[in-house]
Order: C-alpha cells, then sequence, then structure tokens
C-alpha cells in the first residue's frame, strides 16, 4: 500500500480513499500540506510494518463500496479518519437508499472532520493530533 | 473570510423556522415556546381580550456532520441572525458534531 509520509518523518502515514468530490479536496490537501517523495510516484512511498497508519475515507460511502472499504481498513492497523459529513453521517443524502448512513456504523472512527468538503487546513490540524 | 463554520447571534433570532426549512439538507433543529409579551397592550378583538405573545428560543442546532455550507440559512434569514466566521469546526465524535446555541453563538 502506498502511503504519504505527511510530516516527512514516518511519525505519520496517510493512506487516502478517495471516493467522491472530496477527492479533489484531498489532493489539494495533500498538495499544501503533505511532505512528497519526490522520487516515487505521486509522492507516495510503500507502508512498512510498524508504521502508524490514518487512512482517510474521503467522500460518499455508497453501500456498493462499503465491502471494499471494510476490507482495506481491516488489513491495516490504522486510524480512520472520515473526511467530509458523507463519510461521517451520509452528508446530502443523509436519506438516500443507497447511501451508507456514516461509516461510524461500521468501523471505529478516530476523527470525524465536518465540511463539504473540509478545508486542506482542517485535515491537516486532525493530523498533526493523530501524530504518533 | 473563510467559510469556516457559521455562527448564531442568538439575540437577533426570532424562531421564525425560514433558515431551517430552507436549508437543503435539514441539519438545522430549532425549538421555541411562546410567551405573552407582558409590556404589550392587550388587543380587544371580536373574540375578547388578546395577549400578545413573542417567540423564546430554547434551542438551535446545527448539525456539523450533514451541513454541506452552502450558506443557504445565512442568505435567507431574514433578520440576520446567521453569519459565516472563519474558525473551523474543531473534528470530533459524531455527538460532539451537533452545535447548540452555547457553541453556535460566539461570546
Amino acid at each position: 500500500m502506498q502511503a504519504w509520509d505527511w510530516f516527512g518523518d514516518r511519525s505519520l502515514m496517510v493512506v487516502d480513499i478517495s471516493l467522491a468530490c472530496c477527492a479533489i479536496e484531498m489532493e489539494a490537501a495533500t498538495a499544501l500540506h503533505a511532505v512528497h517523495d519526490d522520487s516515487a510516484p505521486r509522492g507516495q512511498v510503500p507502508l512498512q510494518p510498524g508504521d502508524t497508519v490514518a487512512i482517510i475515507v474521503a467522500g460518499t460511502v455508497t453501500d456498493a463500496v462499503v465491502a471494499h472499504v471494510e476490507q482495506i481498513i481491516a488489513r491495516h492497523d490504522a486510524k480512520v479518519v472520515s473526511f467530509g459529513v458523507c463519510a461521517s453521517s451520509g452528508g446530502p443524502y443523509w436519506d438516500s437508499y443507497a447511501v451508507t448512513k456514516g461509516i461510524g456504523q461500521m468501523l471505529e472512527v478516530a476523527r470525524f472532520v465536518p465540511g463539504c468538503p473540509p478545508t486542506p487546513a482542517a485535515l491537516h490540524s486532525t493530523l498533526e493530533e493523530l501524530r504518533a | 473570510m473563510s467559510h469556516g463554520r457559521i455562527d448564531l447571534i442568538e439575540s437577533r433570532c426570532t424562531s421564525c423556522m425560514i433558515c431551517a426549512r430552507e436549508c437543503p439538507v435539514w441539519c438545522i433543529h430549532i425549538e421555541s415556546h411562546t410567551e405573552v409579551n407582558a409590556d404589550a397592550p392587550t388587543q380587544q378583538t371580536g373574540r375578547g381580550p388578546r395577549s400578545r405573545t413573542r417567540n423564546v428560543l430554547d434551542s438551535f442546532i446545527i448539525d456539523w456532520s450533514i451541513c454541506m455550507y452552502c450558506g443557504i440559512c445565512v442568505e435567507e434569514c431574514p433578520f440576520d441572525a446567521l453569519e459565516w466566521a472563519d474558525a473551523a469546526v474543531p473534528s470530533a465524535d459524531l455527538a460532539g458534531l451537533r452545535h447548540d446555541i452555547d457553541q453556535l453563538a460566539p461570546t
């Protein structure tokens, strides 16, 4: 699994599962705040055993993809960050038949970052809280 | 000014519910009750005396886990009781994202 070494000191490795429009704000957040490894594709490096990992679920989690999201998260001992209102509660789709009403129903979530989308600064300050 | 959060100016709110009804995602919850306005004169009507009443706001909740920051509530409020503020809502557990008057109204 490829991850951003967000602070450049391996104190927190960040994996994103970007599912909807929040993916664009994730790109902005990584461009602004994440430390990029210029020798690697997308600036990401492979995870190593013992890393502190944060998995960011960004965007609308439909019932169709929720099993895949759970699968990815189950493979890692990671802190889960719910990025944006869709992942947190369903957001604008809270009464949709096809959208999961927040990943907190299935997973233990370390932080919910509110916003539609949240600002890059809001994500960065949340990751600082989760930093080992 | 960045759109980090929406503040409530409690003294301007008349509990008219327009924000709650215009909100596309229904993330605003308002509770209020009616009190007789003792300062205003009682009106004589065809059905007898009628007191003047006013709404008293009990609870004004914005659920930040649903709000999509569209600002329609800010635009629609006839009394300018809602306004944008810079500070982002801190991340928290889901219950902690339901902000009532004490967190929405700047001190």
